[in-house]
């Protein structure tokens, strides 16, 4: 067993990404938190050992594929994942009616043959709204992953290979977003920027970042001292090389897999925000929008639906996403669970 | 075809193409499903008033509110507040909830010609909590009380008729020279200009008596615990969150005294009080009930006849304010379309569930005597004769119109449905616009600002003029040197023939002629301008028991008439 | 090891600074506070004075130092709304807050360890894969629509008390607690499972385990005593973390079950405009984070051989 890189400033090392999707107990904290905190229980593995082929050839996506198959819960999750993408992209091929037209003669009416899951409050499909959803929760979700994913590689490869001043100040400010309640800033950013689901994707990206940047730096820190990359400095290649050729393709994996497990994340937190009245307008069929307008008929019996599908709609695809997740963790890194 | 909607540029690819293929593909969801009927009936009716009659002392009688603002009369702002300082104070006068005007501390009142002095006396030795005296100076001194700078008081604007006030609360004058106590129990009040009506201010809580031991208003061991005069008194402190309890005064000597022996407040979380409320008095904690709207329907079916039930039309109308002066709704024409393609009965009874009845006026149906039903002609849904509307006002299909309303309030639902239908019917481009309330008011005041904003108006006073000066008045716009709206009369209406009316009536002593000026003035203001378009009459929802509690009725600001209830 | 401690305490320190500013600033954005009061306007000399009697007319950077000034002090000021100190009020809620977390803590710790062993030690059995399944879906389920569930199916049923309680009806806090503490502690929980299984899975693994089998240790004392020791570590530094959190306040939890903590606080704070109220609650929220984190982190050093410290 090799050391670890010294604990970036005490934070303990985030050598493997989160093995479990995002548990926040509340939605109060930055999704972060918690990731940190997974990151930080697993235990003292190293990163610098781990992983030494690229993961581009074809040879190493069969690999990948043939662990990734083994795990029936993850093959699951990507069948699931794709009938979800899939609805969002052909959404209006999907919907049997528009999921914005709303009929007030026909509001709350339970599942029927015209309306399979029945109608909302103010008269909408459910099914067609919820599909509406699915396209919105994929757009925010892939979405606010991306930019988190791109913005904390770029600022975690930065402050691991430069080390020094820059590493300090892109640390702290990643500790005080992380430390800052996720809802009320997001609240913030939403009143600064207005209702809407840009407003929403840049309050959870500025929220997000922070945990890419982490995971990406504690790899960039064991791999900048690799032989290989050593190897590419003596022979003179510039930085930028060095970060994109050498690092970036061998530290990346962990990002992948949180990424994914993130998106699950993001849906909710979406929901959270809309439940509590600053997310997306409130005319857009939006999962978390569907369940708070519902919220006073929770008790009304008969109408379970109301609630029931966008929660079901929310669950399934957390679930997916965190299958997915799991799955490529395994199959990307074999030794974590393998040997047996 | 499907409407582009906000935000979603951002869409998955080839969906764009996607959408434009198949918006025909999708089925109408329209009209009313089998069986279900087409024609929608709206409004439930209310219940009559119960009978007061002579009761017995006992009883505690428990209800859930939210947390109010204050209980001290400085700052007494909501329903909530306002239903707990009534129970501790008694004012000059006293409104029934049928809104007769009956004595309080004061045995008669009289005004001089013009109604700009008003002359009070009082009942001699009346007595706060504490033992003090009610007198004359009590009244000067609670009014001085609200109305002194720095009170922090956030509804000292009630005092603004009198005069003095303005140099007082400025902290240019050591007192408020409107206020004079002509004896120990006689007080004369000199107003700024007339007002005839200006007894029934004075049973606001802000014009309650203050004992010479009041705290100041920024002590929260005083105004958690206030000593009032009213039939009942503080049982203990307000626990802030928690409840509020309230016992009988015995010595009551400005009335008859109360029957019930306590009054218990718990308070509740805002967000799910009312719900809570029903789980409550389900539960047998609560006596009196509210209840969420998609409860109003099971809970009428399940209560009413086991006499548990309490429905009223009550203060308040939610309208939208159309802005008058800027395009496009600076026409009567203009307003009048809008109104006329917004389908009330369709949205009261598909999403309030039969809650809410349609508005036909802006003064409501709870002053008998000034309410014209119908006034508002342009308030029937009539789509073909809003679409001629709307051509002649130059309102043609894709202009653009600001529909505003604040979140976190329960206006969600309904103002999508109006968008909808400002959409399918004029074929306008909507700016739909959700923002925190204090947002919503910056852009209704900003100079310039256009289209609908929702708001829902209450008079303070059981007056028809509270409704219509501050709504509609041109001395309600009060432009402050940025051109920013100040008043109450966002719309910006600005009418001198209006205008004329209205003063006529505050200044009518005879109460048949004044409401005859009233509806003159409203006919003007709704019926041919449409100054502001009224939406939705407010009604109200109780659960009580009325075999088990006597004299239960519903006063002038909504809450149980706690004076009168007894334990049957 | 000194070094590396005073070092994280001044990181601790300046996270803590930087959150005053950022509320400082962010509570701008929520408009200003005097203007309106319920669906009123405020006439313009009324709220012009009020903001006068809580300083908002002062320069805002000498707002800000006033602030952190009186912040230093133990002074949070008044809220705007009833003019209630907010120290007193955060002190009143506080207690409730940490008996809600550290009840919750003790459900994860409960559920969740004792679920992750079995899975764990028996692994691939039907034991291990219904805690993989149902910690997977618990963790997927949004908080909020797990206590709004909870709220309307089982408030008031057996040991869970109704609400709402009538004033002057309190139940004991341990009856208070119970489901607010659950709906935070099961998706918690669950986590806890998946993490106590992975651990410990890799413990068995270890040589020292085999060297304790083969020495014929019973099952028992190998999993008990050795493999549970080394495998609780990252659970213990997990809830570390999340007791950290939970301490802030649940803003959802704590309104939906109308919980008197420190979230329900924030939450009505910030749908009332309240600002000193939301600056008190999320610095206060952002110090439980940041001490928690600290001690865990100084714990895990300490705890863990591997981490060389400098």
């Amino acid at each position: 067993m090799t050391t670890l890189p010294p604990p970036p400033e005490g934070t303990p090392a985030a050598g493997i990404p989160p093995t479990e999707p995002f548990a926040d107990p509340d939605g109060l904290h930055s999704a972060g938190q918690t990731d940190q905190r997974a990151a930080s229980a697993v235990e003292g593995k190293t990163v610098a050992t781990r992983r030494r082929r690229r993961s581009g050839s074809p040879g190493a996506l069969a690999d990948i594929w043939s662990r990734y198959k083994r795990n029936k819960l993850a093959v699951a999750g990507l069948v699931i994942v794709a009938v979800i993408l899939f609805m969002a992209i052909f959404q209006p091929f999907l919907t049997p009616y528009d999921p914005f037209e709303q009929n007030l003669l026909n509001t709350t009416a339970p599942p029927s043959a015209d309306h399979i899951l029945g109608t909302d409050v103010l008269g909408r499909d459910m099914y067609s709204a919820l599909v509406y959803g699915a396209r919105l929760a994929m757009v925010v979700g892939i979405g606010t992953m991306l930019m988190s994913v791109i913005v904390g590689v770029a600022f975690g490869a930065l402050a691991g290979y430069k080390r020094g001043w820059v590493d300090a100040v892109i640390m702290r400010f990643t500790d005080i977003l992380l430390a800052f309640p996720l809802l009320v800033g997001a609240i913030f950013v939403v009143r600064i920027f207005g209702q809407g689901v840009l407003p929403v994707v840049i309050a959870l990206v500025i929220f997000g970042w922070p945990t890419s940047a982490r995971l990406m730096r504690g790899q960039t820190l064991a791999l900048r001292e690799s032989e290989y990359v050593e190897a590419a400095r003596s022979i003179g290649a510039s930085d930028t090389r060095i970060v994109l050729r050498h690092i970036l393709p061998n530290a990346i994996a962990p990002v992948v897999v949180y990424a994914f497990t993130s998106v699950g994340v993001v849906v909710v937190a979406m929901a959270s925000l809309s439940f509590l009245g600053v997310g997306v307008p409130a005319d857009v069929p939006e999962w978390g929008r569907l369940i708070s307008q519902s919220y006073n008929f929770i008790r009304v019996p008969g109408n379970e639906h109301l609630w029931l599908a966008p929660a079901m709609a929310i669950v399934i695809t957390t679930l997916a996403f965190a299958f997915v997740a799991d799955g490529l963790r395994d199959a990307l890194d074999p030794k974590l669970r393998g040997g047996n | 075809m499907r409407r582009s909607r906000t935000g979603f540029a951002v869409v998955a690819l080839g969906a764009a193409a996607a959408m434009v293929l198949t918006g025909c593909a999708q089925r109408s969801n329209q009209g009313a499903p089998e069986g279900g009927s087409a024609q929608p009936s709206v409004g439930y009716p209310e219940t009559p008033p119960v009978e007061v009659v002579p009761g017995k002392p006992g009883g505690v009688f428990r209800l859930g509110i939210t947390e109010p603002t204050a209980i001290d009369p400085y700052n007494v702002q909501e329903s909530e507040g306002t239903s707990v300082a009534n129970a501790l104070f008694t004012g000059l006068v006293q409104v029934e909830p049928d809104g007769t005007v009956v004595p309080g501390v004061a045995t008669d009142w009289s005004a001089n010609d013009d109604c700009s002095q008003w002359t009070f006396n009082l009942k001699p030795n009346t007595h706060f909590h504490n033992g003090e005296v009610v007198d004359a100076t009590s009244f000067k001194r609670g009014w001085e009380r609200v109305a002194a700078p720095n009170s922090g008081s956030e509804v000292s604007y009630h005092l603004d008729v009198i005069q003095g006030y303005e140099e007082f609360q400025a902290g240019q004058a050591p007192e408020m020279t409107g206020v004079q106590v002509a004896s120990a129990n006689q007080l004369v009040v000199n107003l700024v200009q007339p007002d005839c009506e200006f007894p029934l201010r004075t049973n606001h809580p802000a014009l309650s008596p203050a004992p010479a031991a009041v705290g100041p208003t920024s002590d929260p061991n005083y105004t958690d615990a206030p000593i009032g005069n009213g039939p009942f008194k503080m049982d203990g402190k307000w626990e802030h969150d928690k409840g509020i309890r309230l016992v009988r005064f015995e010595e009551y000597d400005a009335g008859p005294k109360a029957y019930l022996d306590a009054i218990e407040f718990t308070i509740l979380n805002p967000q799910n009080g009312v719900q809570l409320e029903t789980d409550g008095f389900k539960a047998g904690t609560f006596d009196w009930a509210r209840m969420p709207t998609p409860l109003i329907g099971p809970n009428r079916a399940e209560f009413e006849p086991q006499g548990k039930w309490l429905s009223k039309k009550t203060n308040g109308i939610n309208y939208f304010v159309a802005m008058n002066a800027e395009p496009p709704l600076n026409s009567p024409e203009a307003r009048k379309a809008v109104s006329m393609a917004i389908d009330r009965a369709a949205i009261a009874e598909g999403v309030f569930k039969g809650a809410q009845a349609p508005a036909d006026s802006i003064v409501p149906s709870l002053f008998p005597d000034a309410y014209q039903p119908g006034v508002c002609d342009a308030c029937v849904y009539d789509p073909v004769k809003a679409k001629e509307l709307a051509e002649k006002a130059g309102l043609t299909p894709g202009t653009e119109i600001n529909l505003s309303f604040n979140t976190g309030a329960g206006h969600e639902e309904w103002t999508a449905a109006v968008r909808q239908q400002l959409e399918q019917n004029l074929g306008l481009k909507v700016n739909y616009q959700g923002v925190p309330f204090t947002d919503h008011l910056n852009n209704m005041e900003a100079k310039g600002a256009s289209g609908l904003y929702r708001l829902a108006w209450g008079a303070d006073y059981p007056t028809p003029g509270n409704y219509l000066i501050p709504l509609m008045a041109t001395s309600s716009i009060k432009l402050d040197a940025e051109g920013k709206v100040t008043g109450n009369n966002y719309s910006r209406y600005s009418n001198p023939e209006f205008d004329a009316l209205v003063a006529r009536a505050s200044a009518t002593k005879d109460e048949a002629a004044r409401n005859e000026l009233w509806k003159e003035a409203e006919r003007i203001a709704i019926g041919r301008d449409l100054a502001v378009i009224p939406l939705f009459q407010r009604q109200q929802f109780r659960l009580v028991d009325h075999s088990k509690w006597g004299n239960v009725n519903m006063d002038f600001n909504e809450d149980p008439t706690f004076d009168q209830i007894f334990l049957k | 090891m000194g070094k590396f401690i005073l070092r994280r305490i001044g990181q601790a320190v300046l996270v803590v600074l930087a959150t005053t500013l950022l509320v400082f600033l962010g509570t701008f954005a929520l408009g200003d506070p005097f203007a309106s009061t319920g669906d009123r306007q405020v006439p313009p000399a009324i709220a012009e004075q009020n903001r006068a009697i809580f300083g908002l007319d002062k320069p805002l950077y000498q707002q800000y130092f006033t602030y952190l000034g009186n912040l230093a002090t133990g002074n949070l000021g008044v809220e705007y709304d009833q003019r209630r100190p907010v120290a007193d009020m955060l002190i009143d809620v506080l207690p409730n807050t940490v008996r809600l977390a550290l009840v919750a803590i003790l459900i994860d710790v409960i559920i969740g360890v004792i679920a992750g062993i079995i899975a764990a030690v028996k692994r691939y059995s039907f034991s291990d894969v219904l805690v993989t399944v149902v910690s997977t879906v618990a963790i997927g389920v949004p908080t909020f629509v797990l206590g709004v569930v909870f709220l309307a199916y089982l408030a008031g049923w057996g040991p869970f008390p109704a609400v709402p309680r009538p004033f002057g009806s309190e139940v004991p806090w341990y009856q208070e607690v119970l489901l607010p503490a659950f709906t935070l502690a099961i998706v918690d929980a669950a986590f806890v499972a998946r993490l106590m299984r992975g651990s410990m899975l890799e413990v068995l693994r270890a040589d020292y385990i085999r060297t304790a089998r083969a020495k014929g240790l019973s099952e028992r004392v190998v999993i008990g005593k050795h493999a549970l020791r080394n495998s609780i570590i990252p659970v213990v530094t997990y809830l570390g973390v999340s007791l950290g959190v939970l301490l802030g306040g649940a803003l959802i939890t704590e309104s939906i079950f109308q919980y008197n903590g420190v979230g329900y606080l924030l939450f009505r704070a910030i749908a009332g405009n309240n600002v000193p109220i939301i600056a008190a609650v999320v610095v206060f929220a952002v110090l439980a984070f940041v001490v928690l984190s600290l001690i865990v982190d100084i714990l895990y050093a300490f705890l863990d051989p591997r981490i060389r410290l400098d």
